[in-house]
């Protein structure tokens, strides 16, 4: 065979191959024997065989027994100078304690903040990730025509699942899932637990989600009616040690009884699904009850589908759209759509039907945050690294000179600065472990660090040796760029980068006066919806569920209670104040615009809700079923709802709702209902006195002689002894009102916590910027002292040029920070007016603090003894 | 100094390397394996072992001639030491001391 070497030849390449890594002295017997070996193969395999055979034999000489062959061309010389290096950095280190200091405490803040953030971000991002087949997942959706508006919702009829499933052949599976907060009491034995965080669901869920079984099969678990599946952690409740598998457990419900078996034990579900539940009840049991929901009216679960593969959303969406329609006289503005499941938890708020975003907007929020953290903390460090850049110009000139390339330079400072990002991010690793538990009471998540997740290790190294690797290659470029002759010649080096260094300031400090403005407004946007008039007052307020014989046995028990002095008036409420129950767009009344869907909410009471809520009556009366035996087909509104329907004269109009006609007999002052940071909606209480089961709760209106403490104890005998099935239950109205601020209590924190770190990066970065410019310019300082300059005016010059970058800051970045805060304000219907002060008021904090740091610095400076400082010339 | 100790692939090697003579080199070493012992061989391995061999000074080599099989290429021919020699027969005898050791067995 001819040696002519075909490129696109598989021999030619082997060859290349092995020349590539084979270390040269090696190479012309390896090549030889390969060749040899090639030549007796194409005579027994033939040349395709050959080849190829060939091509794996060079393949297996890829070892180190071969690569690493007394390799006497690779050369060490770098090796030892990265010793030097690293030597040379942390000598460097030790003998500028401070510097150092400033450096890897920026750094560390800025990685540990940045590192949670990034944790979270993940967390949030996996959501309904784990799902099997999570493309083919998606959720029934309906999109309805509301005053010329489409409005879109996720609760969906109960009959839309099987519809779905029996109507089109794209659907593998669909299911309902119902959340309803029932309150069930659950006996096993002697132990007995109340529990409102179960979930009815068809069979077919557990085939459309995958939660992990420990016991029990998806496909056989709810084949009876009567079976339920229950978490691993309620299990341990309900049965202790004792295995719960296919134990039997009485679930009482209001007055019924049932024996469920359990059939199936789940893994405690993972943090990261929206799907939250301790025990699933199927369906079929609850329509073994006799009440099958075929209406397509009523709006109640959440419609899970499962795509068959192959097809398109779009289409598939464009053939369901007319479901309901189709089968509900009442609905030709709905339609069915579906929506991805994996974008339920960030994408999922619509306007006007078209889906414009969602929690992804705070996520993004997050990750500006963690980015802009990362920036201030590595803008330190390259401002830091260069304006120290004088005192290694020495040691840069001497390497020069004996024979440093610029390329050898470079990498040695990138060293350093990846040695100083390393240790940094050796220390943040270590505070992101300790912190995350605290981290996750803040932020009420249960975020994981999962230590034996090689992806979250690459990534933090990424991030670290990333950050390392920017912020060092300036500092590594200027520095390496020092002309040895000029250096050694005495000249010295100018550290006039000064422009660059100050737009960095800039950038860092209009972070800060952000986050600064955002605390500030967010702070405010709390107290001015804390000091916003309820309309009901939540003193001595109290409610207890109706479960259990308290509905049977309540007039006993409400003559009984207003008996002994503790309660002043008891109202029986549909369901807390603070929590919607139901809404409608279907009330009628004379002189209605027929066009008009005006959502009202519907609230059923009993007696005297004005009294037991502190309501202002402003005209009519207050429901009284003794005396007016009709209130039982009465209704209250509240001021909006009046302005909404537009009577003259409200008492004694007849409105019509869900085919009944009820008249009003008194207007109520509007009043918070649900959360305050709502705008107030147009109310109409019905008198739910006929009605059954209209009552889910009882608020009590307690004696304000007694402290509402002291008459808990008169309460629980009583209400233990009406109920004795049921543990005592009670909720303080001020406190669910005061749980409304939660949310935005906790964005306060974060956003004080963010920004007391940035400005503490920020002031780190500034303290040592101040020391090292009142350092550099030492002999000026002196010599204006020596000429009379005096301290005040010296401190005044050093101070100015400090705090110039600042002022710029300030200026460019309030109107940023306006636009971001009225953004984030936006979201809220009753939300507090922006005003200037705010600004001034962030922009005078961040200068005060700035001016602090840089004082201690100049004053110190401008107070030194002259002749410390030009005695050595 | 310490004892050194033959894996069972070096001694093979270094055996063949005996047996061979002046036509030791890796390919044909590889070669007589295949044939000989009819078992499967990398030729990189034998390379390997045949380096190892040469720093336990077992062996010592030089290039010799290039045939036209080789696409010119010359070999690198291994001849053995006396060290490996002695390791050779001192792994032969502690084999047979050993072997005799073994209580007749009756092959039925």
């Amino acid at each position: 065979m001819n040696q002519s070497v075909d490129k696109n030849d598989i021999y030619g390449w082997s060859l290349r191959f092995l020349q590539w890594f084979c270390p040269p002295h090696l190479r012309e017997e390896i090549e030889g024997d390969l060749i040899q070996k090639f030549e007796r193969d194409v005579k027994q395999f033939g040349e395709k065989h050959a080849k190829r055979r060939l091509l794996w034999n060079v393949i297996r000489f890829f070892r180190p027994g071969i690569l690493l062959r007394n390799n006497s061309t690779i050369n060490l010389t770098p090796f030892y100078m990265l010793t030097n290096y690293f030597k040379v950095a942390v000598r460097f280190m030790f003998r500028h304690k401070t510097f150092s200091a400033i450096n890897i405490l920026g750094l560390t803040m800025g990685f540990t903040g940045a590192l949670l953030l990034f944790i979270w971000i993940a967390q949030e991002l996996s959501f309904e990730q784990f799902h099997t087949d999570k493309d083919r997942l998606y959720l029934g959706w309906n999109r309805s025509l509301e005053n010329g508006q489409l409005v879109c919702s996720e609760t969906t009829p109960r009959v839309l699942a099987p519809t779905l499933k029996e109507d089109y052949a794209s659907i593998e599976a669909a299911a309902s899932y119902a959340k309803w907060g029932v309150s069930h009491l659950f006996t096993v034995g002697d132990t007995r637990l109340l529990k409102t965080s179960g979930v009815f669901a068809d069979a077919s869920l557990l085939n459309i989600l995958s939660f992990t079984f420990l016991k029990g099969d998806p496909q056989k678990a709810f084949a009876d009616p009567s079976s339920i599946i229950i978490t691993e952690k309620f299990a341990k409740q309900l049965f202790g040690e004792k295995e719960a598998f296919g134990e039997a457990v009485t679930l009482s419900q209001e007055d019924y009884k049932f024996e469920f078996t359990v059939s199936g034990v789940l893994k405690d579900l993972p943090p990261n699904t929206d799907f939250k539940f301790e025990y699933l009840i199927s369906f079929a049991f609850l329509e073994s009850l006799g009440e099958k929901d075929t209406f397509w009216g009523n709006n109640s679960v959440t419609t899970l589908v499962k795509l068959k593969e192959g097809y398109d959303l779009t289409s598939v969406n464009e053939s369901i759209k007319d479901t309901e329609k189709r089968h509900y006289a009442d609905g030709q503005h709905i339609e069915i759509f579906l929506y991805p499941l994996t974008k339920m938890r960030l994408y999922s708020r619509f306007e006007n039907g078209v889906a414009v975003g969602g929690r992804i907007e705070v996520i993004r929020m997050l990750g500006i945050l963690g980015v802009c953290l990362l920036a201030i903390a590595s803008i330190n460090f390259i401002n830091l690294s260069t304006a120290r850049a004088q005192r290694r110009s020495k040691e840069v000139a001497v390497r020069k000179v004996t024979g440093a390339f610029r390329a050898t330079l470079i990498v040695q400072f990138l060293c350093e600065a990846i040695l100083m990002a390393a240790s940094a991010g050796v220390i943040s690793l270590v505070f992101v472990y300790l912190l995350l538990p605290f981290f996750n009471t803040l932020i009420s998540q249960q975020l994981v660090l999962d230590l034996g997740n090689s992806t979250l290790w690459l990534s933090a190294a990424a991030i670290i040796f990333g950050i390392g690797f920017l912020a060092g290659s300036y500092p590594a470029l200027y520095i390496s760029a020092f002309q040895p002759v000029q250096i050694l010649k005495g000249i010295g080096v100018s550290s006039h980068r000064s422009i660059l260094r100050n737009l960095l300031v800039v950038f860092q400090f209009g972070f800060a006066v952000t986050l600064v403005v955002s605390a500030i407004v967010i702070g405010k946007q709390i107290t001015h919806v804390q000091n916003r008039d309820a309309g009901y007052s939540r003193n001595n307020l109290i409610y207890i569920p109706l479960t259990g014989d308290m509905p049977k046995n309540f007039e006993a028990f409400k003559n009984e209670l207003s008996q002994s002095g503790t309660s002043v008036s008891i109202t029986k409420v549909s369901a807390p104040i603070t929590e919607q129950w139901s809404s409608t767009g279907g009330i009628e009344w004379q002189g209605k615009n027929p066009e008009d869907r005006t959502d009202f909410e519907r609230i059923y009471m009993d007696d005297t809700p004005s009294a037991t809520f502190g309501l202002q009556v402003l005209s009519g009366r207050d429901f009284d079923l003794q005396k007016f035996s009709t209130d039982s087909t009465a209704v209250i509104l509240n001021e909006t709802a009046l302005r909404t329907m537009g009577f003259d004269n409200p008492i004694g109009e007849v409105i019509k709702d869900n085919g009944l006609e009820w008249h009003v007999i008194g207007v109520v002052k509007d009043f918070v209902f649900t959360s305050p940071f709502r705008k107030t909606e147009p109310i109409v209480v019905f008198s739910g006195a006929k009605l059954s089961r209209a009552f889910n709760v009882a608020y009590i209106k307690l004696n304000s002689t007694k402290a509402p403490q002291e008459h808990l104890t008169t309460l629980s005998s009583l209400v233990t002894k009406y109920n004795p099935e049921y543990p005592f239950e009670y909720h303080f109205a001020d406190l669910d009102y005061q749980r409304k601020f939660e949310n935005i209590q906790t964005t306060l924190l974060i956003t004080t916590i963010f920004t007391s770190v940035a400005i503490f990066i920020a002031c780190l970065g500034l303290l040592g910027l101040a020391t090292h410019t009142a350092e550099a310019r030492v002999k000026e300082i002196g010599i204006r002292k020596v000429m009379g300059g005096s301290a005040l005016s010296i401190t005044r010059l050093l101070s100015y040029a400090s705090i110039k970058p600042i002022l710029i800051a300030v200026i460019i970045f309030t109107p940023l920070a306006w636009v971001s805060i009225n953004w984030w304000l936006q979201s809220f219907a009753y939300r507090v007016s922006l005003d200037i002060w705010v600004f001034v008021m962030a922009a005078l904090s961040i200068l005060v603090i700035a001016l602090i740091t840089i004082g201690t610095q100049t004053i110190r400076a401008a107070n030194a003894n002259p002749v410390d400082s030009l005695r050595n010339e | 100094m310490a004892k050194e100790f033959l894996g069972e692939f070096e001694e093979l090697v270094l055996t063949l390397v005996a047996v061979l003579q002046e036509d030791a080199y890796g390919a044909a070493i590889a070669e007589e394996i295949e044939t000989r012992m009819k078992r499967d061989v990398n030729l990189s391995a034998v390379h390997v072992t045949l380096y190892r061999l040469e720093d336990k000074g077992f062996l010592k080599s030089g290039l010799g001639g290039g045939t036209a099989e080789r696409g010119g290429r010359r070999k690198r021919i291994y001849t053995i030491t006396n060290a490996g020699l002695a390791m050779l027969k001192a792994i032969k005898e502690s084999r047979l001391s050993l072997w005799k050791l073994v209580p007749q067995l009756k092959i039925s």
